[in-house]
């Protein structure tokens, strides 16, 4: 309760500041609901200051993780609950999976975060964390907020040869964008080689004499002294990236529950591309089988592995116009790894969409409660495990439950900020009558970080609607069966038999 | 047990009832073989469409289903034949799409997740259980006991004529036709026995069944007026036959005439006519009848001569002067090629360029149908004893089967239902006689003759052939021995169906099967790795250029409009691709552009030893194209002065600048080590000269085992060179780059 109290208050020191606004205003006082205020030019209110802060840009993968920990001191004569957080409109297209913890307190969960969609608030767009518990006037609190950006990547060149190594560039400010005073900062960008050809260098301060300093394949600027509230340098990198920009624009994952079958069948459609470099010239296969010869290493996708959990079997591995025969797939007691390799090499700008599937036993994922409901529990996202990282930009995880399922409650260890929608829908099949209970959740801008976080569902089953299934078969064919017999006793001939 | 129940158990197979269930029984477990022994290509491979044509029939299936059927009919598809584009929905047989799309959306309806790719591709294996039994309600027709009906029914279900063209798949007009075939020939003898309306409605009902799903329809147009005229000419006209016929002709020609493709087809081309000229040669019998019953016999004679002198005159010059003024459209090339056979390779290279077009080799017989190919004969002299009407048919059909048989391989397909029933009736009476486990006793016959001696002295005094001697076996011996010798032919022919099925039909020919060194099998996909590439990674309307014969399956596959495909509509339009392959690139390259040509794409098995690759095919693109430019592509020139057809270094010029050449090999000797590059089709050794040079078009895409290859073809110089000076200039260039240092590239910062 406490929180939504200092919330309205915020919402109205807002309103308070855009008097020559005409637009009224009205919001919501429960907590999870977005402000629809409208003030014109303002600064977010003053309340903290970023007593030090560490910012990690890690570029080791196809996708950008930057994480921020920050000591925070609230300078402001009330205790404070509210920390913002900026981004750019560009930004938070490209954001996801943003999570923040309390870095001294790491059995706390994640603090709750939301985007504030406030309109005309210049370039950039801000992001609420809500401390848990609102914090006192000049006290300190160390946050470590983490997330991911998506396609955040340019190569440089655009387009190479089939066999020239792949550069990508990447853009950000050397000082942590903050709407706080931050008294000392440094950022550290982190890379998958150590062939850095080129960045943005700055003049150093203290016995430092030039921005950055590089530590293998490490980049590290700062520590700079204190910087004014939105203060930016940016700065770009361009690094070697010898390795597929693997780029999921939609994965439609379908999870099947049966409970006559005993079973929980997965599958799994990938409009997969890749994003890096393009060809100068086209595919010349000679080169292509050359170079598999003599260097293996490459910026084309040549193969995928997906470990499953133990006991999937029955794999399946098609695209639109039907199997793909160049799969392997190893089970056994301890791992059941399909590995894949799509029907061409993937180069920069090509694209593959495929699909796989596989079953498993239902008892590896659902169990019964004590009062006799069902709860089932499987990985959000599995999809491949691979060295340069897998991006996601759009998941919708299509849970199917039995026929008649009732009563369905979900959680999820994803971030909640990652998740954009979800409901309950009908979906029919197999000779059903009134469809099965079907959750979709539907998941933006995700990596394959995330790939052990479960999504947890309970649901009801009752009895009647085990039954349904069968008892309408059986009565529908008696019914056909009788209705024929019926027919069979109309005469339709103009002579009466003799 | 009690006494009664085994007398029961003893009785079994004796009852009315037992024996409807034993065949039911039967019947079930023979459209079960039919359909199973058609599934090899799916537990080998996977659930998918077969060799070409299927691709098209897929894709308008799926066409049909994602727009309905009225958009369905009205299709016109632009992304075939470019930029001609096809009138699709007019120029189809649409019963095979309709019949898979009604299942669809039936199995849909009863909320069963079918995918429309296992429809299509099981449709052929289902229908193949239904002709099992059409051609079990056919032989019942022929003779009174039914085990014939049922040998019938199994030999067509697995005799390999039939299955060749309906395994799982084969997604093909045949499919379905087969099946319409002899279920429409059984409507026909049951109307004609009954000389009922109803059943010779029906009877048209399913013959605009089968107009709609297959051009071979025409054979039963063909066939059931000769069989009518043959019964004319036996003086065996009776109303029977009037009403069938005239029932069948009247309603199954307007069913007919509803196709767009067919339209007026059947009242304007010679191969109608016969049904045409019978029709109305029935109405002249039944009113030349009506006559005779009305006026004195010899007045009758004069004018029986008169009337029909007069109307076959005046019949013949009207069909003279319609043909020669254009209402009747003279016979078309592939009908003469089925009276001459060197027909096609003169005049029409397209038809003869399709190996289905070939005249049948004589172990060909033996190969589709085994044993029953020496049943036949036997089985038509056993209908020649009986000779009802029926049988006349059976007779008719043999005769005119085997011929077209012989004549084209793919009309094996028509002759061996007639096979089926035959066999079946000659091998049933064999049976029939000798596995009768009681010897007859003579005396009783003796009794018998001597009894019924008026009606032997009538018979004596009669055909010899009616006369029927008693037939009986009495030694067990020769009773173990033929039943014995029958079975173990049964028992080679289904070993012998089973083989051929698994060995030469069962391969989808889009995916290829090898072995690898510890016996695995190992699957090349290059067909579908360059498909999907092409559906992946090129533009959505990016016009591809290939032989015709991938046409259907780049449509069906990669979704990409072509120039040219399977459904060979438009022989200049095919000449022009073959002009564009055999000519010199910048003979080709204007070609190209003016029919906005983005990819070529060609099948190249040198590397594999893939025998069906372009460069065996390409002297048909060369007679193709010279058929219509006979001055600038000649067939002469592709072959050496000694009449060779080389590739090596003895090939000839006009071989070796020809673009299907240059895009076959270009690259190639770059994967051996230097002048050891190697052609594993032709078995001959590259010239070490480093390869063909491509200057308008670049290479795009190479399969993984070379199979296709793709080539862009290069936009207009941006200096207005033409393209090989360009790329001459370039590759100079390039060498003085290699030489020359790049500075380290500064990133700009702004």
């Amino acid at each position: 309760m406490k929180t939504s109290v200092v919330f309205s208050a915020f919402l109205s020191l807002l309103s308070l500041a855009s008097t020559g606004s005409a637009h009224g205003h009205h919001h919501h006082h429960h907590g999870t609901s977005k402000a629809a205020a409208a003030p014109v030019t303002v600064k977010p209110p003053q309340v903290f200051k970023n007593v030090n802060l560490v910012h990690i840009v890690s570029l080791e993968k196809n996708y950008v993780k930057e994480s921020i920990n920050v000591v925070i001191e609230n300078i402001d004569k009330e205790a404070q609950s509210d920390y913002l957080v900026p981004f750019t409109n560009e930004q938070l297209s490209l954001l996801g999976g943003l999570e923040v913890r309390d870095r001294k307190n790491a059995e706390s969960g994640p603090f709750v975060v939301e985007p504030m969609e406030i309109e005309s608030f210049g370039p950039n767009q801000y992001v609420r964390i809500r401390l848990p518990t609102p914090l006192a006037p000049g006290a300190q609190q160390t946050l470590g907020i983490t997330y991911y950006l998506l396609n955040a990547y340019k190569p440089l060149p655009a387009s190479i040869k089939q066999e020239d190594q792949q550069f990508l560039s990447y853009s950000f400010s050397a000082y942590c964008p903050s709407v706080y005073i931050t008294s000392k900062q440094k950022t550290e960008v982190k890379f998958a080689s150590t062939n850095i050809p080129d960045y943005t260098k700055l003049p150093g301060s203290g016995d430092v004499k030039e921005f950055p300093q590089k530590q293998g394949s490490k980049l590290v600027y700062g520590p700079f002294d204190e910087k004014p509230a939105g203060a930016l340098k940016p700065v770009q990198v361009r690094f070697e990236f010898n390795k597929p920009v693997i780029h999921v624009s939609k994965l439609e994952r379908d999870i099947e529950v049966s409970h006559w079958g005993g079973n929980v069948a997965f599958e799994e459609r990938y409009d997969m591309e890749h994003r890096g470099a393009n060809l100068t010239s086209l595919f010349n296969r000679v080169k292509w089988q050359q170079q598999q010869y003599y260097n293996p290493v490459t910026h084309a996708l040549k193969e995928m592995k997906f470990p499953l959990r133990v006991g999937s079997a029955d794999p399946y591995y098609t695209d639109v116009i039907g199997n793909v025969s160049t799969s392997r797939f190893r089970s056994n007691k301890r791992e059941a790894l399909l590995e894949i390799k799509p029907r061409y090499p993937l180069f920069g700008g090509w694209k593959y969409p495929f699909t796989i599937g596989w079953n498993s036993d239902a008892k590896n994922f659902l169990r019964k409660t004590a009062t006799g409901g069902f709860v089932l529990n499987v990985p959000f996202l599995e999809g491949p495990k691979q060295p340069e990282g897998v991006e996601y930009e759009q998941v919708v995880v299509r849970l199917i439950l039995p026929e008649g399922a009732e009563n369905v409650k979900w959680t999820t260890g994803i971030p909640k900020s990652s998740i954009s929608e979800a409901g309950v829908q009908i979906h029919k099949t197999f000779l059903d009558t009134i469809g099965r209970t079907a959750l979709i959740i539907k998941g933006r801008n995700l990596v394959d970080d995330f790939r052990d976080r479960d999504l947890t569902v309970t649901y009801d089953y009752p009895m009647s609607a085990v039954l349904r299934k069968p008892l309408v078969v059986f009565s529908s064919s008696m019914a056909v069966f009788v209705s024929l017999w019926l027919l069979s006793l109309v005469n339709l001939k103009f002579t009466s038999k003799k | 047990m009690s006494a009664d129940s085994l007398e029961r158990l003893a009785g079994a197979g004796k009852g009315d009832s037992t024996r409807t269930m034993l065949r039911v029984i039967i019947l079930l477990l023979v459209a079960g073989a039919a359909v199973s022994s058609r599934l090899f290509s799916v537990i080998r491979f996977e659930s998918i469409i077969h060799e070409f044509d299927p691709w098209f029939n897929f894709r308008a299936t799926k066409y049909l289903v994602a727009n309905g059927f009225y958009k369905f009919w009205d299709w016109f598809d632009d992304r075939t034949w470019h930029p001609l584009g096809r009138v699709t929905g007019g120029t189809l047989y649409p019963g095979l799409m309709v019949t898979s799309g009604v299942i669809y959306h039936a199995l849909r309806a009863l909320s069963i997740p079918v995918d429309i790719r296992n429809v299509c591709v099981l449709l052929a294996p289902a229908f193949s259980g239904l002709t099992a039994y059409a051609a079990y309600l056919l032989t019942n027709e022929m003779t009174p006991s039914s085990s014939a009906g049922l040998l019938a029914a199994i030999f067509m279900g697995i005799a390999p004529g039939y299955i060749s063209r309906s395994v799982a798949g084969s997604y093909d007009n045949e499919a379905i036709a087969i099946f319409l075939l002899v279920f429409t020939f059984y409507l026909w003898i049951k109307a004609l026995k009954l000389g009922s309306m109803l059943w010779g409605a029906l009877c048209a009902l399913f013959y605009g069944y089968m107009v709609a799903s297959w051009g071979g329809y025409a054979f039963i147009t063909c066939l059931l007026p000769l069989h009518a005229f043959v019964l004319i000419c036996m003086g065996r006209y009776s109303t029977r036959l009037y009403v069938s016929y005239t029932t069948w002709y009247a309603l199954g020609t307007l069913a007919s005439m509803q196709i767009p493709f067919v339209g007026f087809l059947p009242v304007k081309t010679s191969e109608h006519m016969p049904a045409l000229g019978i029709f109305g040669f029935l109405q002249l019998l039944a009113f030349l009848d009506y006559v005779r019953s009305a006026i004195p016999s010899r007045q009758f004679q004069t004018f029986l001569w008169v009337f029909a002198g007069s109307i076959f005159g005046v019949g013949l010059i009207g069909l003279v002067v319609a043909t020669s003024a254009g209402y009747i459209a003279p016979w078309s090339g592939r009908f003469y090629s089925l009276w001459d056979t060197g027909y096609a390779k003169i005049h029409i290279p397209i038809i003869a360029s399709v190996s289905e077009h070939q005249p049948t080799a004589w172990p060909a017989f033996f190969f589709d149908l085994n044993m029953l190919i020496w049943l036949l004969p036997a089985g038509v002299y056993l209908c020649y004893q009986k000779l009802a009407d029926e049988h006349v048919f059976v007779i008719v059909y043999a005769l005119f089967g085997s011929y077209f048989a012989g004549v084209m391989v793919r009309l094996m397909l028509t002759l061996t239902p007639v096979v089926c029933v035959a066999a079946a009736i000659a091998l049933s009476t064999i049976l029939n006689t000798y596995l009768k486990a009681k010897s007859p006793v003579p005396e009783e016959h003796m009794v018998d003759e001597s009894t019924d001696g008026a009606s032997k002295k009538a018979a004596k005094s009669g055909l010899k052939a009616s006369s029927k001697p008693f037939i009986g076996i009495y030694a067990t011996f020769s009773k173990v021995t033929i039943v014995g010798a029958m079975t173990a032919y049964l028992l080679l022919f289904v070993a012998h169906c089973t083989w051929v099925t698994s060995n030469a039909y069962s391969s989808p020919s889009v995916v290829l099967a090898s072995r690898m060194p510890d016996g695995s099998q190992h699957i090349i996909d290059d067909y579908r790795e360059a498909y999907q590439w092409l559906r992946q990674n090129t533009k959505e309307d990016a016009k591809i250029m290939s032989w015709w014969d991938y046409g259907y399956q780049i449509g069906g596959m990669a979704d990409r409009p072509t120039l040219v495909d399977n459904n060979t509509w438009n022989n200049t339009h095919i000449a022009t691709v073959g002009k564009a392959m055999a000519s010199r690139e910048e003979v080709s390259y204007p070609i190209m552009r003016q029919h906005e040509v983005d990819y070529i794409l060609v099948v190249f098995g040198g590397l594999l030893g893939y025998s069906g690759d372009d460069i065996n095919k390409f002297l048909w693109m060369v007679r193709i194209a010279e058929g219509i430019w006979p001055d600038e592509v000649k067939e002469r020139e592709f072959f050496t002065p000694r009449g060779e057809y080389r590739v090596d270094a003895g090939a000839t010029d006009t071989m070796k600048n020809s673009l299907m050449y240059k895009m076959s090999y270009h690259n190639y000797n770059n994967l051996f080590p230097p002048g050891q590059a190697q052609d594993r089709v032709r078995g001959v050794r590259l010239p070490d000269d480093g390869g063909p040079v491509l200057n308008s078009i670049e290479e795009a895409f190479t399969s993984e085992n070379w199979i296709i290859r793709i080539y862009k073809v290069k936009d207009l110089d941006n200096l207005g060179r033409d393209h090989a000076s360009a790329s001459a200039f370039e590759r100079g260039l390039k060498k003085k780059k290699v030489i020359k240092k790049k500075g380290p590239r500064v990133l700009r910062v702004d």
